[in-house]
C-alpha cells in the first residue's frame, strides 16, 4: 500500500491518442483537475502536439516542466508510455527541489551579472586611471613650464622695478612702478604657492632638520610687520611663553611660511582691532617638544560651513577676495600641508563679526641644549661680508647677469661676468677666484659638464667652492649638483638677501 | 483548428521569457527571474485567414556548454534561438551553437534573432551583423516592442511549412 503523502505527491493518467482522459490510475496530485472524457491538453498544455509523436512501447521523460493550477506553478517531471491503445502519463510534483535548483540557478545567473557590472566598472575605472595619470603629467607639465617660463622673467622684472626704484625718478613713475611692483609680487605669490603646493603633493618637499631659536624667528617676523604693516586700526600683538625651549630642530624656512601665512591671513580679513600671535609649550617629553602657535584675530570671522573648507584649494571666503588680496587662495592649503608634513595639526575656530583663531601644534625635536647653542654661537661670531671677494659670475642670460652684477656692486665684491662657459673656463684657468657662480643651462658649455673638466682649472681654482645657479631646484636636481662637486646651489629666482645669504655661507 | 510547437532557446538572460510575455501579454519587467525547466504559453494566430494555435515553449537559458534535453524537440515544428546583442559571450560562437541545437532537435531551420536592440546604437548592430556568419532574421527588443510581433510571425509562418 502507498501511503497517503506519496499518492499526492503523484498522479497516473490513462488517455487515448488525442489526449482526452480515460482514468486515473493512481495518485491525488492536483486530482481534481483530471476529469474522465476531458481533454488532459487543458491543464498539461506541453502535451499538445507532442503526443502523435511519442514512439511505441518505450517510456520518455520529460523532466522539469511548468504547470499552472488556480494560478499556482507546479514543477512537474513527466514520464510518458505509448501503447498499441492508449497512454499512460505519470505526473510527480518536484515543486519543492526545484524551489532550490531554481534559487541556485537564479544566484548563478546574478552572480554572472554582477560580474560582468563590475567588469564594465574596472574597465571605466581603467579609462579613467589613463586620464587622470595624462592630467597629471600635463600638469607636471605644465608646472616645469611656470617654474622656468614665468618665474623667471617675473623675477627679471621685479628685480629691475627694484633697481629703478633707487634710481630719481618723477613721481608719475613712482607711483605706477609701485603699482607694477605691488601686481608683480602679486604674481609671484601666486606662482609660488602653486609651486609649493604641486611639490608637497608629489612628495617632494624634503623638511630641513636644523636648530632653530623660536624666540628669534618670532623677532624677526614682528620686526618685517613693524615695518610692512601700516593699518593704525590693527594692532599686532606678539607673545613668545618663557618656558618654552629655546632651540628646536625644524625646517625655520617652512615654518616662517606658515606662521607669514596665517598672519597675512588675519590681517588681510581684519579692519579693525588686533591680530595676535601667541608661542605656547604644550608638554615636553624626552627629546620631543610640542608647542602651539595660536594666530587669532577680531575680523570678520567665518561660518562653520566655510571654516570647514577654510584648508581646501582656491578657497576664498568671497567671490572677489582673490582680486582684492594677494594670492590665488591657496595659501592656507599649504599651510595645513605644510603642518601635517611636520606631524602637526591645525585647527580653526571662528565666529562671524567677531573673530578667528587658528590653533596649531607642532612637535619638536630637541637635541642636547647645550651642543646646539654652540653651534649657534659660533654661527654668529663669523659675520662675514662679500667685501673684496673675488666672484666669478657665469650666465647666458643678460638679465640675470646684471642683477647678481648689481647685488654684487651693492655689497662691493669684486666680480668677472662672463656669457658662456667656455668663456668661464678660460677664466677659471688663468685667475684665482673666492666663489665661482655657474648657470647650468649655458651654450656651448653647460655648468655641469664645465664643473667636470676640474683638471683644466684645478691649478688655480681646486679649492674655490663653485655654485650652481639654477631653476631646476628640486631635491633631485640639487643632489645631483651636490654630486656633480658643486657646493651649493642658489635656486633662481632669489632675493638679494637670499644671494647674499648663499655666498656668505660658502666662502 | 491547427496548433504548431515552437520552442525558443539561448544562453540565461537572453530575454527569451520576455519575448514571450511582450508577445502573448504584452508586458514587460527589468527584474531577471530566470526561468527554470519549461513553460508553455499559447497563443492563437491568424494567418492568411487561417488560425494557428501557436504552443510556445520558454526554455531555461542555456548556460556555456550545457544541452537542451532531446526530449523537449518532440513534436517541434520551428525554433527560435535568441542571444543578447549586448553581449559578446551570446553570440562569439553562435554557429557552433546552432548547429547543436539543429542537430539535437532534428530542425532544419532554427531562426535567429538578437534581443535587447535598445542597449546599444545603431552602427554597433551593423557591427555584429558583419560579425556574425549567419544571416540573422530579426533585431528585436522585448522592452521597447521593437519586431517583436514580427518575429513571432515569421517563427509560425516556418513552423507551417
Ligand atoms: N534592455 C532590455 N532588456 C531586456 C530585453 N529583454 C529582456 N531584457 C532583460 O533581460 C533580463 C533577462 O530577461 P529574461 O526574459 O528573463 O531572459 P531569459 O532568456 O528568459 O533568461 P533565462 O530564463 O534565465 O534563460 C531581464 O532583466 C529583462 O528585463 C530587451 O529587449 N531590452
Ligand atoms: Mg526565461
Amino acid at each position: 500500500m502507498i501511503s497517503l503523502k506519496i499518492q499526492q505527491t503523484f498522479i497516473e493518467i490513462k488517455t487515448d491518442f488525442n489526449g482526452n482522459i480515460i482514468s486515473i490510475v493512481d495518485g491525488y496530485f492536483l486530482k481534481n483537475e483530471f476529469i474522465e472524457s476531458k481533454s488532459i491538453f487543458k491543464i498539461c498544455t506541453f502535451l499538445e502536439n507532442v503526443l502523435d509523436f511519442l514512439p511505441i512501447n518505450e517510456s520518455l521523460n520529460i523532466d522539469s516542466l511548468i504547470i499552472n493550477d488556480d494560478n499556482q506553478d507546479f514543477n512537474i517531471d513527466v514520464e510518458i508510455l505509448k501503447t498499441e491503445f492508449e497512454i499512460f502519463i505519470l505526473i510527480q510534483n518536484r515543486t519543492t527541489l526545484y524551489k532550490y535548483i531554481g534559487k541556485l540557478n537564479q544566484n548563478r545567473n546574478d552572480l554572472f551579472f554582477l560580474k560582468r557590472e563590475i567588469d564594465e566598472k574596472n574597465l571605466e575605472l581603467e579609462i579613467l586611471r589613463k586620464i587622470a595619470e595624462k592630467a597629471n603629467e600635463e600638469k607636471s607639465r605644465f608646472l616645469a613650464m611656470m617654474s622656468h617660463e614665468i618665474r623667471n622673467p617675473l623675477h627679471v622684472i621685479l628685480s629691475y622695478i627694484d633697481l629703478i626704484e633707487q634710481e630719481n625718478t618723477s613721481p608719475i613713475v613712482k607711483e605706477s612702478l609701485k603699482y607694477m611692483s605691488i601686481s608683480g609680487k602679486n604674481l609671484q605669490v601666486i606662482v609660488d604657492d602653486i609651486l609649493d603646493l604641486s611639490r608637497i603633493e608629489a612628495g617632494k618637499l624634503q623638511l630641513a632638520k636644523l636648530p632653530m631659536n623660536l624666540g628669534v624667528l618670532i623677532n624677526q617676523i614682528q620686526s618685517i610687520f613693524d615695518k610692512t604693516h601700516k593699518n593704525p586700526d590693527v594692532e599686532l600683538q606678539f607673545y613668545v611663553a618663557e618656558n618654552i625651549p629655546k632651540i628646536v630642530l625644524t625646517d625655520d624656512v617652512r615654518l616662517y611660511q606658515i606662521l607669514i601665512n596665517l598672519i597675512n591671513n588675519s590681517i588681510k580679513f581684519t579692519e579693525k582691532g588686533f591680530v595676535k600671535i601667541a608661542v605656547k609649550l604644550i608638554s615636553v617629553e624626552n627629546n620631543f617638544t610640542t608647542i602651539g602657535f595660536e594666530i587669532s584675530d577680531s575680523g570678520r570671522g567665518m561660518t562653520e560651513e566655510q571654516a570647514l573648507t577654510i584648508f581646501e584649494e582656491y578657497q576664498q571666503n568671497q567671490l572677489d577676495d582673490n582680486r582684492i588680496h594677494k594670492g590665488a587662495g591657496l595659501g592656507l592649503t599649504i599651510v595645513n600641508r605644510l603642518v601635517r608634513a611636520m606631524n602637526g595639526s591645525i585647527s580653526v575656530n571662528s565666529k562671524l563679526q567677531e573673530g578667528t583663531t587658528f590653533s596649531i601644534k607642532i612637535p619638536f625635536n630637541i637635541e642636547n641644549q647645550s651642543d646646539i647653542f654652540e653651534k649657534v654661537a659660533l654661527k654668529i661670531k663669523n659675520e662675514k661680508s662679500l667685501k673684496g671677494t673675488k666672484v666669478l659670475v657665469a650666465d647666458d642670460n643678460y638679465l640675470n647677469l646684471t642683477i647678481v652684477s648689481h647685488i654684487l656692486k651693492q655689497e662691493e665684491a669684486e666680480f668677472v661676468m662672463v656669457k658662456d662657459g667656455i668663456e668661464a673656463l678660460i677664466e677659471i684657468s688663468k685667475n684665482t677666484f673666492d666663489l665661482i657662480l655657474l648657470d647650468i643651462n649655458m651654450p656651448n658649455l653647460s655648468g655641469d659638464d664645465l664643473i667636470l673638466q676640474k683638471s683644466n682649472y684645478e691649478k688655480m681654482n681646486g679649492k674655490t667652492p663653485i655654485l650652481a645657479i639654477t631653476a631646476n631646484n628640486s631635491v633631485e636636481n640639487i643632489a645631483t649638483y651636490l654630486d656633480l662637486g658643486f657646493k651649493d646651489v642658489i635656486p633662481k629666482p632669489f632675493t638679494k638677501s637670499q644671494l647674499i645669504e648663499i655666498l656668505l655661507k660658502n666662502l | 483548428m491547427i496548433a504548431k510547437k515552437v520552442l525558443l532557446v539561448g544562453s540565461f538572460g537572453v530575454g527569451k521569457t520576455s519575448l514571450i510575455r511582450r508577445f502573448v501579454l504584452n508586458e514587460f519587467s527589468e527584474d531577471y527571474i530566470s526561468t527554470i525547466g519549461v513553460r508553455v504559453s499559447a497563443k492563437i494566430m491568424k494567418i492568411q485567414e487561417e488560425e494557428v494555435k501557436l504552443l510556445i515553449w520558454d526554455i531555461a537559458g542555456t548556460y556555456g556548454e550545457e544541452k537542451i534535453p532531446k526530449s523537449y524537440f518532440l513534436g517541434a515544428s520551428a525554433a527560435m534561438f535568441v542571444f543578447d546583442v549586448s553581449r559578446e559571450e551570446t553570440y562569439l560562437d553562435i554557429k557552433n551553437q546552432l548547429d547543436a541545437v539543429k542537430s539535437i532537435s532534428g530542425l532544419k531551420n532554427i531562426m535567429l534573432v538578437g534581443n535587447k536592440k535598445d542597449l546599444i546604437s545603431d552602427e554597433k548592430l551593423a557591427e555584429i551583423m558583419k560579425i556574425i556568419p549567419i544571416s540573422i532574421d530579426l533585431m528585436t527588443s522585448a522592452k521597447e516592442d521593437e519586431n517583436v510581433e514580427d518575429a513571432f510571425i515569421k517563427l509560425t509562418l516556418q513552423s507551417l511549412k
